[in-house]
């Protein structure tokens, strides 16, 4: 930084103990709950760690197996599969219903802000068993609706068929997940300059134009934000799948972070879970770094 | 706020609303489910055609939540001595709730007083190593727990943390988001009003709360209200750190709540619609506070 | 202002002195009370029970100790109203040993056991089978010896063959038993009676052969029942129940003789599956678990059950999901003589290094297993029956004098082998892709290779 004069260094000096002073309270739970337990990670990744004996050293040997292990990546790609599909259709579809409901005249918009809203707060354990009830395979709701209407020929296994499950646990993931975007696009829509929407439309503006050249970059910093918590939120689905398939069938259901807890906690693989750890970390830092230059060009 | 009345019929905005409107019923349905549940008796739940409205309503499920196990209602014990303080002996699900809410709570106060402070400086102060510390902070905000979870473990478990709500909490807290959050906040805070104020002589700490807090306090209300619900929700520190019938939060009870091959709907259901409860509360009165709050944060960040 | 530095100040304080709290005293945070606690409690208990605890307790000073008992849901073991009374009983006769009880469910359970022996909070006694205290926990040295308990006395009233279960390859005793049953599967019987389908089965013997057992699930296909069962296969427990229906068909075992090694992959468990697979109105269903399946045999989704046993069926009645006529049948098998898979609850002792611990656990468990009149009280309170002579402990229980006849078809107790948690997730996984139409042998093969893979480590 400065460096002219005298008084910029004591500046600089003064400026740099009131920030730690400020950042310490944070820094002793960032460094000691976050940071810590990632160069654990990384540090044991390299171990053949387990419970109740010493941890020996092999080196890569976890990072090898790592990426021989199909169950491993299959785990990867669909974790990949449920943040790409998840975190697009979530935007778009939380917009959407936002842009309808934004101007509904009194109680409407509030209500169904609120009903999109339930989901969130409803609980990962209970949504899931509703869920699952839903879509079971001899009396669920689904195969009901869906043979009577004759949209289906039979009933569908919707949990128990490969090519089915993972969409499932997706559709769940975003009646979980829509609620608070839609909250954010709602006020976000509402605070947009108005004057600016009438000049256009006196103009002779059509309503996409007004949406796509006023409306959308005054609303872009939400999007942003939106947009980082649905990543974060698509990667920690892990209840769902715990609760509903175990990552079956046949692993279609597997993502990265149940595969860590199962073998962190059923095979007792610390080290190989860590490893999977690290691999799943450095690509959600260079995801995220991305995520904030995007922001920050903006 | 002046709006035009649109003349013409839009045909577009009326297929929308009845399409979200169908919709609507699709995302209210689990809780409806779940509260009609816990009122039927336990042939209705496992029933193979679905009773929409109870055609009997019974209070088994709840009777049984509440009898099935208990615990004490609080135990305070002072530092460094062995004395303790017990409340009365109480069904579980009430400690659970009670844990739960002191819970989200705690997270929530010490998550919005660390991220402020280490938003503000992150923003306003100029100091050595900032920079290093804001990518490593955007780098580890999207990190799942998961990731770290067995290190976390052994940690908790060498701090003695293993098994109190605080083994929960201190993740939450130390989890970087809302410093980042915080620090979009603060940097909207005008330079030269922190200038007048130091040229009154006031000190960085006063300059901080008389000066920024009030600037930043929709963010905090934003940050509040994230951390809440974030923290009532996760399910999965809770399943790895907790384990005393006593420690337990609401949502880790009830998935616990299950006999040997056997899940009792019921039970799950009377459980859900108590631990929902609380939480709808909070949306409800809290509505125009959150909604403010959030886009205030959304529209800075 | 002033004020408000305080505040932030305290709150600083307070956090680092709950830090500290929770950190410097010895596991005090956690337990649930500290040491002058339980005394009282056990006070209170004592003048409860008319001080005839006091002269009668053999136990001295140092037998005092706070033990934890951590129990999966084993019949009623799971319910803190019945486990209260038998810890009362305990306490009438040992005050000084203070037992706080957890319930685990069978969905977290080993997760929660798992997670709290690295956090350095494993229970004292768990109250659980041999393949979680033998051949997991054991076989990784966290269990402790129960060769004391395991006197000659024991050993000669205890059956052989659970005798067998309860110790590791090398006979190091980590588990001791308290009840058994040999599980079952159900049938609807009024569906069966509907369909004409009785006539192939032997109902005052429990038993039918795989030829008859095909016929008659095919007469009750035939009668408009498509869904006559369930091979569930989404995770979690009751994978005895598809274990012993595949082994049973045409005689297979699931693991050699010396349960060194899984042996699922001999050609007559591969014929059983391809049977199975064959067979209308059965499905390989990913969707459910063992206890989805329960529930769905008792709202008539189902025909048969085969994740069933005594407890499943008077847990359903009671709670008045049955509205049925319920048939327990053996696993068919081709003579008609099956080879059931048994249940062997009891304790085991986790080594935390705490000799006081250790010693008053074991008095808990010589308690509940042998005391004169509370043997028979502890086996009651599980639903299942005796690991030795007691008697006829449900004298005019009709429901357990039904199932009765099932336990001397008990067959080998083969899981103990290694790898036991690996094994089954590989289990699951293999009946997955039988049903999603890849090659039964291959499947066969993958677990096989898997299953011994995770044994021999």
């Amino acid at each position: 930084m400065a460096k002219q004069n005298p008084m910029s260094k004591a500046l600089v000096r003064r400026e740099t103990i009131a920030g730690y002073a400020f950042m310490l309270p944070s820094l002793i739970f960032f460094l000691g709950f976050v940071v810590y337990p990632m160069i654990q990670c990384v540090y044991t990744s390299f171990f053949d760690a387990t419970m109740n004996r010493e941890d020996i050293f092999i080196g890569l040997a976890n990072y090898k197996e790592l990426f021989q292990d199909k169950t491993f990546l299959g785990a990867l790609k669909n974790t990949v599969v449920i943040v790409i599909v998840s975190v697009p259709i979530t935007c778009i579809f939380s917009l959407w219903v936002s842009s309808v409901i934004y101007d509904l005249k009194g109680f409407a918009c509030s209500a169904f802000r609120c009903i999109f809203y339930l989901p969130v707060v409803t609980g990962s354990v209970a949504v899931a068993v509703v869920w699952k009830w839903m879509f079971n395979n001899y009396y669920g709701i689904f195969n009901y609706i869906g043979t009577n209407t004759g949209l289906i020929e039979q009933n569908i296994n919707w949990l128990g068929d490969e090519r089915f499950a993972l969409g499932c646990i997706i559709l769940i993931l975003l009646t979980t997940s829509v609620g608070q975007p839609i909250v954010l696009y709602v006020s976000a829509l509402n605070n947009v300059d108005q004057s600016l929407v009438e000049a256009a439309e006196v103009d002779g503006a059509t309503k996409f134009q007004c949406f796509w050249k006023i409306k959308w970059p005054q609303i872009m910093p939400t999007t942003l934000y939106i947009l980082v918590i649905t990543t974060i939120n698509s990667f920690q689905c892990f209840a769902l799948i715990q609760l509903l398939t175990s990552g079956g069938p046949n692993h279609s259901t597997d993502t990265i972070m149940y595969y860590i807890y199962y073998n962190a906690f059923k095979l007792y693989r610390y080290g190989y879970g860590n490893a999977m750890g690290v691999v799943l970390a450095i690509m959600i830092a260079l995801l995220s770094a991305l995520q904030f230059k995007m922001a920050e060009s903006k | 706020m002046k709006k035009k009345q649109t003349k013409h019929v839009d045909v577009y905005k009326i297929i929308s609303v009845i399409i979200i409107a169908i919709l609507a019923f699709t995302f209210a349905f689990p809780l409806y489910w779940i509260i009609i549940g816990s009122f039927k008796t336990s042939a209705a739940i496992n029933s193979a055609t679905p009773q929409w409205w109870p055609e009997e309503w019974v209070l088994d499920n709840y009777r049984k939540l509440f009898s099935k196990q208990t615990a004490e209602l609080w135990e305070i014990s002072i530092p460094f001595t062995s004395v303790s303080f017990a409340g009365p002996t109480v069904p579980a699900a009430i400690r659970w709730l009670l844990n739960t809410v002191f819970m989200a709570v705690a997270a929530m106060i010490l998550t919005c007083a660390t991220s402020a402070m280490a938003g503000y400086a992150l923003a306003k102060k100029r100091f050595v190593g900032r920079t290093l510390l804001f990518s490593l902070i955007v780098c580890a905000m999207a990190l799942p727990k998961q990731v770290i979870l067995i290190p976390l473990l052994r940690e908790m478990a060498s701090l003695e943390l293993y098994n109190t709500i605080w083994a929960v909490i201190f993740p939450i807290v130390g989890w970087p988001f809302g410093v980042f959050l915080m620090k979009q906040f603060a940097e909207g805070i005008p330079g030269e009003m922190m200038e007048a104020a130091k040229i009154d002589g006031a000190g960085e700490w006063k300059t901080f709360y008389t000066i920024a807090l009030p600037l930043i306090k929709p963010g905090i209300g934003a940050l509040a209200i994230f951390t809440f619900i974030n923290s009532w929700n996760d399910y999965f520190m809770q399943l790895i750190m907790l384990t005393s019938t006593k420690n337990l939060t609401i949502s880790l009870g009830i998935a616990k709540l299950q006999a040997e091959n056997a899940t009792d709907f019921g039970l799950i259901m009377a459980g859900a619609a108590l631990a929902a409860i609380p939480i709808i509360v909070v949306f409800l009165i809290f509505q125009k506070y959150f909604t403010k709050g959030i886009t205030m944060g959304a529209v800075k960040g | 202002m002033k004020k408000r530095k305080i505040t932030a100040l305290l709150m600083s304080l307070v956090m680092v002195c709950s830090l500290t709290a929770c950190g410097g005293k010895d596991t005090s945070t956690s337990q649930p009370e500290p040491a002058p606690a339980p005394a009282d409690n056990t006070a209170s208990q004592d003048t409860a029970n008319q001080d005839s605890a006091e002269p009668a307790a053999p136990a001295d000073a140092a037998q005092a100790a706070d033990i934890t008992l951590w129990t999966y849901p084993v019949g009623s073991w799971g319910d803190s109203a019945t486990v209260d009374a038998l810890i009362a009983n305990f306490n009438a006769v040992y005050p000084d040993i203070h037992v706080t009880v957890e319930y685990l469910d069978y969905t977290n359970g080993d997760d929660q056991i798992n997670t709290a022996i690295e956090g350095n909070q494993a229970p004292d006694i768990v109250l659980e089978g041999p393949e979680r205290l033998v051949a997991n926990w054991g076989a990784r040295g966290l269990m402790v010896d129960l060769a004391d308990l395991w006197t000659d006395d024991a050993k000669a009233a205890i059956y052989e063959s659970v005798e067998s279960a309860c110790k590791s390859s090398d006979g190091v005793y980590y588990e001791y038993p308290l009840c058994m049953t040999a599980h079952t599967m159900a049938i609807n019987r009024d569906i069966f009676e509907a369909a004409g389908a009785l006539q192939y089965l032997d109902e005052e013997k429990g038993t039918w052969t795989t030829e008859n057992f095909q016929k008659a699930i095919q007469a009750v296909y035939d009668s408009g029942q498509k869904n006559v069962g369930a091979v569930y296969c989404s995770g979690q427990g009751g994978d005895q129940g598809t274990r012993a229906l595949i082994n049973n068909l045409y005689g297979g075992t699931f693991t050699n003789p010396e349960h060194t090694e899984y042996t699922a992959n001999s050609p007559e468990n591969i014929k059983a599956l391809e049977l199975l697979k064959s067979m209308d109105g059965i499905n390989f269903d990913a969707s459910i678990a063992g206890g989805d399946e329960v529930n769905m045999f008792c709202n008539g989704t189902f025909a048969v059950a085969f994740c069933w046993n005594a407890t499943q069926e008077k847990n359903n009645m009671e709670q008045g999901n049955i509205n049925f006529d319920v048939l327990p049948m053996a696993f068919p098998s081709e003579n008609g003589e099956p080879q059931l898979c048994g249940g062997i609850w009891g304790f085991g002792i986790f080594d935390n290094g705490d000799a006081a611990k250790i010693a008053a656990s074991k008095t808990f468990i010589d308690f509940m297993a042998n005391d004169e009149t509370q043997a028979a009280l502890s086996v009651k309170a599980s639903n299942f029956w005796p690991v030795k002579d007691l008697g006829n402990i449900y004298e005019g229980d009709e429901l357990m004098s039904e199932y009765a006849k099932f336990i001397p078809y008990m067959g080998d107790y083969y899981q103990v082998v290694g790898g036991w948690a690996e094994a089954r997730t590989a289990w699951w996984n293999m009946l997955q892709q039988v049903g999603s139409g890849t090659d039964v042998s291959t499947a066969v093969e993958e677990f096989v290779t898997t299953a011994n893979t995770a044994a021999a480590k």
